[in-house]
């Protein structure tokens, strides 16, 4: 241990920088990776903490009634949770003090200020009793506007036919305890927030890989050094995962801590209708240990894999042979599970989708060496220019590092190429209400309810024209007397509120919304992973290579040849491979169309095929002064 | 006499070190000459310094009666890859690329194209004793044949002086003697002088003239038997 850490120390200003890269690759993947798990674990307890509200019929003993329907404001959805108490020892809901007696309303923290702020006849009006605020464990996000109201268990509200049962709401339904479960709603952001993950985590492993074999090839020739003078394999390996699991601890510890400070700018994202409790996103001590303890193994595991061929033949670092070829088995694995694609559906198990992806994934990253040695013998064939020649060559000679660096915009390739065609049409998006408010009623009751909304729409000021339907009442009136109206309305089907064709699409809407918003977020880990990994491999590839380049210019190599030839040792590769992951994911995601191809997924795959390269691009040209620096003093010197 | 390199009163510090003194140097066309000394006596920086690497703090560099020293980086780097040609102990080979390859390579800087810088590559091999070897990757020779793979690389695009650089360093004494040989001859028959810096007076025998280098200094110039 003493060896390796003056192994670290002593390794110079160049093996000390190569240090800090790795330490701040770790750091990034540590923060994005955080980001990944923590987002599953929050949408599960926005789904546990809104289950009392979506009520489980008791087959025992009930000791209340519940039900929950949809109201509006400004366009705004208002959950109203209605109880009734059967028994004295009826649960007390989350959030409240004690179970609310007949007439008492609750509102939330949102609600209760927009009651204030708005004219009542807008919307306080709509509450006779309020008796005080809901604490956040009553509300699935901050800001969300919930209303829980209680009645007597004989009360119409909670016992007669609410009408159509649509989305919006459960209809009264005898409990046992207010526990109830998870909503399909809520289950369905789950499963996308697991899916949005697994796009998210696999470029961010093999980022986490490639800086740990970073470590690795700084150190090769030396350890190779150490083989030959006698070192056994497992004190190399002993050595070189020392070194690298060090380094990647205080990495994990620093991105950890790193997430933690970005957590109350996470919290802003607004999906499934609202934005986050820190508490949500902050990594519980067990998930923030697990990624301490995951972090530098994998790192660890990525060292023992990039030494291999040291460890092996100590003269096959030192002495540069022809690497073994790529086998053709690893593109086979790929059309397998291509293969499989197909016969998925929409209606395929959650689980099958994630592991098929997953592979689809994990296959592009075995396949990308591969197709990049291919790309390089191509290119060197038909080199006319040193630099080609050269860049192909270099293609040849290492494509695994060359995948390295374009294996992060190759890879959000596919996660553009995946989300592309999921991203909502224009067509689906906005909904706002067209001032025609309809009240769902029983058949027999239609005239009656008609009258006193007519009768009460009047009283309140509200100029409108009520119709009657089959099972529906429907008052028309202007857009501004929109809320005016429903406070109006409130109360005369009990136990339903007054809405609007447009009220009944904004799920839909929202949802297309939340898809948005999150491919959105996903693209941006994505690239931010693909930038980083390319600019720190690049500069590691400089490193590397500092002899080879101070050789060439000592030949005589003019410095911009040597930098044509390294953009095209990554530009060539990224075009084939961006191109392929793109078209791969684009197939991934053609059995889970929801809508047909639409100008917003070209627009968004455009913007990340131009933002990836022109990152890719900027990152490498960061490494330039680095070239330079190395490059300065031509006399070659053994390292 | 036809003066092909001339150094004049070249003096060079690293810090508070001196590592050439006021050197003067005269290199003819198709003379080997030997720069010899111990480890630190400066001749690496003298080389250098010749060879347009390196810009002396002080003293004027001549190549054919033109001044070197003084040209900006991107000329020097021009003279390097049209005038000079460079044989170094080790490492002086691109691992990527094939033997053919890394000699053709200076051509190909020079706008030649592939398929003809390629073909002049060839003609190499065969008198250097590497017939068969063109495809192979420097691993894949021995230190003597990367060596004269080197010499190949050095000599192809016809250059007025050869630099070399402890040229047998890392070969054993049969070797290097070979290596040595063929370095001389071939120099010889393409009409382009030849500087070897070496500690090895084995070495320096296979020249026509040895210059000693102590403390930044020339101390006495010896024609060889």
């Amino acid at each position: 241990m003493s060896l390796t850490w003056r192994l670290l120390r002593g390794g110079g200003r160049r093996g000390m920088l190569g240090t800090w890269l790795t330490l701040g690759a770790v750091v990034i993947s540590t923060g994005l990776l955080l980001f990944a798990v923590s987002a599953n674990f929050a949408f599960q307890g926005r789904a546990e903490r809104g289950a009392w509200r979506n009520p489980v019929q008791t087959t025992g003993k009930a000791t209340a009634v519940e039900a929950t329907r949809d109201d509006y404001v400004q366009d705004k959805k208002i959950t109203v949770v209605d109880l009734a108490a059967l028994d004295p020892k009826a649960d007390v809901p989350p959030g409240l003090p004690r179970f609310p007696a007949p007439g008492e309303t609750w509102l939330s923290p949102a609600l209760a200020e927009l009651a204030r702020r708005l004219p009542a006849d807008q919307l306080a009006d709509r509450y006779e009793d309020v008796k005080g605020v809901l604490g956040d464990s009553a509300l699935v996000h901050p800001g969300e506007l919930v209303a829980v109201v209680g009645h007597r268990a004989d009360d119409p509200a909670m016992t007669g036919t609410r009408g159509e049962p649509g989305r919006g709401g459960v209809p009264p339904t005898k409990v046992e305890t207010l526990a109830g479960t998870p909503t399909e709603d809520a289950q369905a952001y789950r499963v996308l927030a697991l899916i949005a993950s697994v796009l998210m985590v696999v470029p961010l492993l093999v980022f986490g890989g490639a800086a740990a074999r970073l470590t690795v090839a700084r150190r090769d020739q030396r350890l190779a050094a150490l083989r030959l003078v006698g070192a056994s394999p497992g004190q190399v390996v002993a050595m070189t995962v020392a070194e690298a699991v060090i380094v990647a601890f205080a990495g994990a510890v620093l991105g950890t801590v790193l997430y933690g400070a970005a957590v109350p700018l996470l919290t802003a994202i607004r999906i499934g209708g609202g934005p986050w409790f820190a508490g949500d996103l902050l990594p519980n001590p067990l998930l923030a240990a697990g990624v301490l303890l995951a972090v530098p193994l994998l790192v660890g595991v990525s060292a023992i894999v990039g030494l291999r061929r040291v460890v092996v033949s100590p003269l096959g670092v030192a002495k540069r042979e022809t690497p073994p070829a790529m086998r053709f088995v690893r593109v086979l694995a790929l059309l397998a599970v291509l293969a499989v694609v197909p016969m998925l559906s929409t209606s395929a198990s959650v689980g099958v989708v994630a592991v098929v992806l997953g592979l689809a994934f994990l296959c592009i990253n075995l396949v990308g060496p591969w197709v990049v040695g291919l790309i390089g013998r191509v290119t060197a064939k038909r080199a006319r220019r040193p630099a080609k020649l050269l860049a192909g060559r270099r293609l040849v000679d290492d494509p695994r590092s060359a995948w390295r660096t374009v294996s992060g915009v190759a890879l959000t390739g596919f996660v553009a190429g995946f989300l592309g065609l999921l991203s909502p049409g224009d067509a689906l998006a906005g909904h706002v209400a067209d001032g025609r408010l309809m009240l769902a009623v029983p058949q027999a009751k239609v005239a009656v309810v008609a009258d006193q909304a007519r009768e009460r729409l009047e009283k309140a000021g509200v100029k409108a024209t009520v119709k009657k339907e089959k099972g529906l009442v429907i008052a028309s009136v202007g857009e501004a007397d929109v809320d005016k109206a429903r406070t109006a309305l409130d109360g005369v089907v009990p136990g339903h509120s007054a809405t609007s064709e447009a009220d009944e699409q904004r799920f839909t809407s929202q949802l297309l919304d939340d898809i948005a918003t999150g491919t959105v977020v996903v693209l941006s880990v994505s690239f931010l992973v693909a930038i980083a990994s390319s600019g720190i491999t690049s500069a590691s590839s400089v490193l590397d290579r500092r002899q080879t380049y101070a050789l060439l210019r000592l030949a005589g190599t003019p410095l911009e040849v040597l930098d044509k030839a390294r953009r095209s040792e990554t530009l060539i590769p990224l075009t084939v491979m961006g191109g392929g992951a793109i078209a791969v994911g684009v197939f991934c995601a053609s059995p889970f169309m929801l809508a047909s191809p639409n100008v917003s997924g070209a627009i968004t795959l455009a913007v990340c095929v131009t933002a990836g390269f022109a990152g890719v691009i900027g990152a490498g040209a960061l490494s330039r002064p680095l070239l330079r620096s190395v490059t300065d003093d031509p006399a070659p010197r053994p390292d | 006499m036809n003066d092909v390199l001339a150094g004049r009163a070249l003096a060079k510090r690293f810090g508070q070190t001196v590592a050439l003194n006021g050197v003067d140097i005269t290199i003819q066309a198709g003379e080997a000459v030997a720069i010899m000394g111990p480890s630190g006596s400066g001749k690496s920086t003298l080389l250098h310094c010749l060879a347009g690497i390196m810009k002396p703090d002080a003293g004027e560099v001549h190549l054919l009666g033109q001044r070197i020293d003084t040209m900006k980086e991107r000329d020097r780097s021009a003279l390097r890859r049209t005038r000079f040609g460079f044989v170094f102990q080790f490492g002086q080979l691109l691992p990527e690329l094939p033997a053919e390859e890394n000699v053709a390579l200076p051509l190909m800087l020079g706008n030649v194209s592939r398929s003809d810088a390629v073909r002049q590559a060839r003609q190499w091999f065969g008198p250097l004793g590497l017939g068969g070897m063109e495809g192979r990757r420097p691993g894949e020779l021995s230190g003597g044949q990367a060596q004269r793979v080197a010499i190949a690389r050095a000599l192809v695009t016809k250059p007025a002086v050869v630099f070399a650089d402890e040229p047998t360093g890392a070969l054993d004494q049969n070797t290097g003697h070979d290596t040595m040989r063929l370095l001389v001859e071939a120099t010889k028959h393409n009409g382009a002088s030849l500087i070897v810096v070496t500690h090895d007076p084995g070495v320096a025998g296979w020249c026509g003239r040895t210059v000693e280098v102590r403390d930044g200094n020339l101390l006495h110039s010896a024609v060889s038997q």
